[in-house]
């Protein structure tokens, strides 16, 4: 019988993954411009690939085919923060998307140094193997996303007025969620507490505002919605209509 | 040198095949000709990733949506190899990504026929992997050989990844062909769909447009619409068949008299709609396009700072 | 009118291989330029580096200067073609001497 402490660790790690990923597909085609669309898809493609691995390490703990796992299981039943399923901006990818960059960039470095520690933590503590090990190559990968992402901090920031007044936006919006991220069950499989991993990211992304002259937003208010025991937004409902839309037409068959 | 005596000299180098490079000495209708062409190719590219991005969120496996996402940013790829040529060729005329990527907006510059189609259905996405894919790679392998250096050279990469979408659009077609009664039926109803788009695809087969002509002259292209479109059939129509699909044309077969296929002719004014951006979702997809680059024109005058903000028109 | 400035994409594929130019990219800065050029240039491919530089920065020959890579006179002393053959004619004279000696070798 598997650990229900490690497979809600499993879904989480999963959850998260998917539903960013599929947030950032969101973007293909309409990224700021046409070499940051390639750059940004990758980010996409690597998410759900992560999120895919996962999937897969539920499935090999029997806990169901990988593609049930990402497709048929409802909104109560995911274990991804909320911050991760919120929309790109108004609008949607078919109809008038009027997506927020600089939401979309506050949100990424939020969650990426967020799981680039939770990584670190897993990887080197984490007494079941084969997540410690996934783990330790997800991590390699999602260097670069952090890169990326402070990077975009960075040029919105000191680019023009108008960039820092959206970013600063991006990044109020971020912290109304945020909380939501570090909502973590430790264990042996995750060997920390929730109030190190929000102390630690704190330590790392403070001087990244402090460096281009940033107020550090003071308020991180405790998440309305804890998307870990599975409170969800509406908009993540229709996320997952949409996203099994076509699997559920023949769950069993080949696609 | 005189201007004909240049120009002499430069129709002998494209007779013996030379390649032309961007900083060489060129006619200005060579310059501008194949400027307008790339662009359109490139922009097609960018235009192309839409139909299939709409199903990138609703891709029925991980590992679909994983294959279909990589399919989108290549052809996002395409678009940025082939405007970066463009743009260096565009230079001495003044015009950079901005213009370029503008005219597409204001109607100036023309995106591919094929992509002002809808795709319905899931095995829509299929259909477009393998067989508008398929055209593309027919009419770009085509212009492998092109008097034009730089072009040539990406078509080189471009072409080699399209091997990669075709495989891509052939495993989705595959599964759809061999599933359930319903994924079969969809498929053979996407194909129904496509047909007529995938002939328009190569152009009527009598065109003698001033453009067409001039790319004929300087070896930018040296193959005609309907040599590419029998070639097309060539390879696709057996593979179409050997999956059990139908053809939506009575009267298509092989003509072994005139050793080529025969096939109905499709609605030719279609096209004409479609140049004027009256395509049954040309408005839908330069709407999407339009309103991505002004919503995100903030961001790109925030990498070039404050101090180059105030150039961007 | 310039969006961006243009950057030239070398890529390094292991250490026994010389930087390769695969390409362009417009950018807003060096450190864009190679973020992006990663993406762009290396969806597939491994590579253990990545050179960025301005277009401008790179000066060039003229195709049309067709002198300038002139090579008229008999150069072959400088090639390989200029020795493998006769030293091999040569080689071929003594190899019969040279299997009697093995021979003799082995005998031993």
């Amino acid at each position: 019988m598997t650990d229900p402490i490690l497979a809600l660790l499993l879904y989480q790690l999963a959850d998260d993954e998917l539903v960013i990923g599929h947030r950032d597909s969101e973007w293909l085609g309409l990224a700021p411009h046409i070499e940051e669309d390639i750059a940004f898809g990758s980010i996409a493609q690597d998410e759900v690939g992560h999120a895919t691995a996962f999937y897969r390490l539920l499935s090999d703990l029997g806990l169901g085919v990988a593609d049930d796992l990402a497709f048929l299981r409802g909104a109560a039943e995911r274990r991804n923060a909320v911050l991760l399923e919120r929309p790109n901006g108004a609008g949607t990818y078919l109809q008038d998307p009027a997506f927020d960059w600089g939401y979309t960039v506050a949100r990424r470095l939020a969650y990426d140094l967020f799981d680039a520690i939770r990584l670190e933590c897993i990887a080197s503590g984490c007494s079941y193997q084969p997540l410690a090990q996934l783990a330790g190559k997800i991590r390699r990968e999602e260097r670069y996303h952090l890169l990326h992402h402070v990077t975009w901090f960075k040029r919105l920031a000191e680019g023009t007025e108008e960039s820092r007044r959206r970013l600063v936006a991006g990044i109020e919006q971020t912290f109304l969620d945020a909380g939501g991220l570090f909502v973590m069950t430790p264990s042996d499989y995750f060997p920390t507490t929730s109030a190190a991993l929000l102390e630690r990211w704190t330590a790392e992304l403070r001087p990244q505002f402090d460096a281009v002259g940033l107020p550090w937003p003071l308020v991180m208010p405790a998440p309305a919605l804890d998307g870990r025991a599975g409170q969800h937004t509406a908009d993540l409902s229709a996320l997952l209509e949409t996203m099994g839309e076509v699997y559920r037409t023949a769950p069993g068959a080949a696609w | 040198m005189t201007h004909e005596e240049r120009l002499a000299q430069f129709m002998a180098r494209i007779e013996r095949g030379e390649k032309i490079e961007s900083t060489d000495w060129m006619p200005d209708e060579y310059r501008i000709t194949l400027v307008k062409f790339m662009q359109m190719h490139a922009l097609s590219e960018v235009m192309g990733a839409l139909p299939e991005k709409e199903w990138v969120p609703k891709a029925p496996t991980l590992a679909r949506k994983l294959s279909l996402m990589a399919k989108v940013q290549d052809e996002m790829g395409h678009g940025q190899l082939i405007l970066r040529v463009a743009e260096d060729l565009a230079k001495p005329l003044g015009k950079s990504r901005e213009e370029l990527v503008g005219e597409l907006l204001t109607g100036v510059c023309k995106f591919h026929n094929v992509f002002h189609m809808p795709a319905p259905t899931w095995a829509d996405a299929g259909i477009i992997g393998w067989l508008v894919d398929g055209a593309a790679v027919v009419s770009q392998a085509a212009l492998l050989d092109s008097s034009y250096g730089p072009y040539a050279r990406v078509l080189q990469r471009v072409c080699a990844e399209e091997g990669f979408h075709i495989q891509h659009g052939e495993s989705i077609c595959l599964a759809l062909a061999e599933g359930t009664p319903e994924q079969r039926q969809m498929l053979q109803e996407a194909l129904n769909r496509w047909w007529e788009s995938l002939l328009l695809f190569f152009g009527p087969a009598d065109t003698n447009s001033a453009s067409a002509t001039i790319l004929m002259k300087y070896r930018f292209r040296t193959k005609t619409n309907e040599e590419l479109r029998q070639k097309f059939f060539d390879k696709y129509v057996p593979r179409i068949w050997s999956l059990g699909l139908t053809i939506p044309d009575p009267d298509f077969r092989w003509n072994e008299a005139a050793q080529r296929w025969h096939y109905t002719q499709p609605d030719w004014t279609k096209l004409k709609a479609i140049a004027r951006n009256e395509g049954p979702l040309s408005q839908y997809r330069l709407g999407l396009r339009r309103m991505s680059y002004e919503q995100t024109k903030w961001v790109r005058e925030a990498l070039l700072g404050k101090a180059g903000a105030g150039a961007i028109a | 009118m310039d969006m961006f400035n243009v950057y030239e994409v070398f890529i390094q594929k292991d250490h026994g291989s010389p930087h390769v130019w695969v390409g362009s990219v417009d950018a807003g800065s060096p450190d864009d330029a190679l973020l992006l050029a990663r993406e762009n240039f290396l969806r597939r491919d491994p590579a253990v580096s990545i050179w960025v530089v301005r277009q401008e920065q790179v000066h060039r020959t003229d195709y049309e200067d067709r002198d300038f890579f002139a090579r008229e006179t008999d150069k072959t002393y400088r090639m390989l073609t200029g020795y493998n053959k006769v030293n091999a004619e040569k080689w071929r004279k003594y190899k019969k001497n040279l299997l009697d000696l093995e021979k003799d070798f082995v005998k031993d």
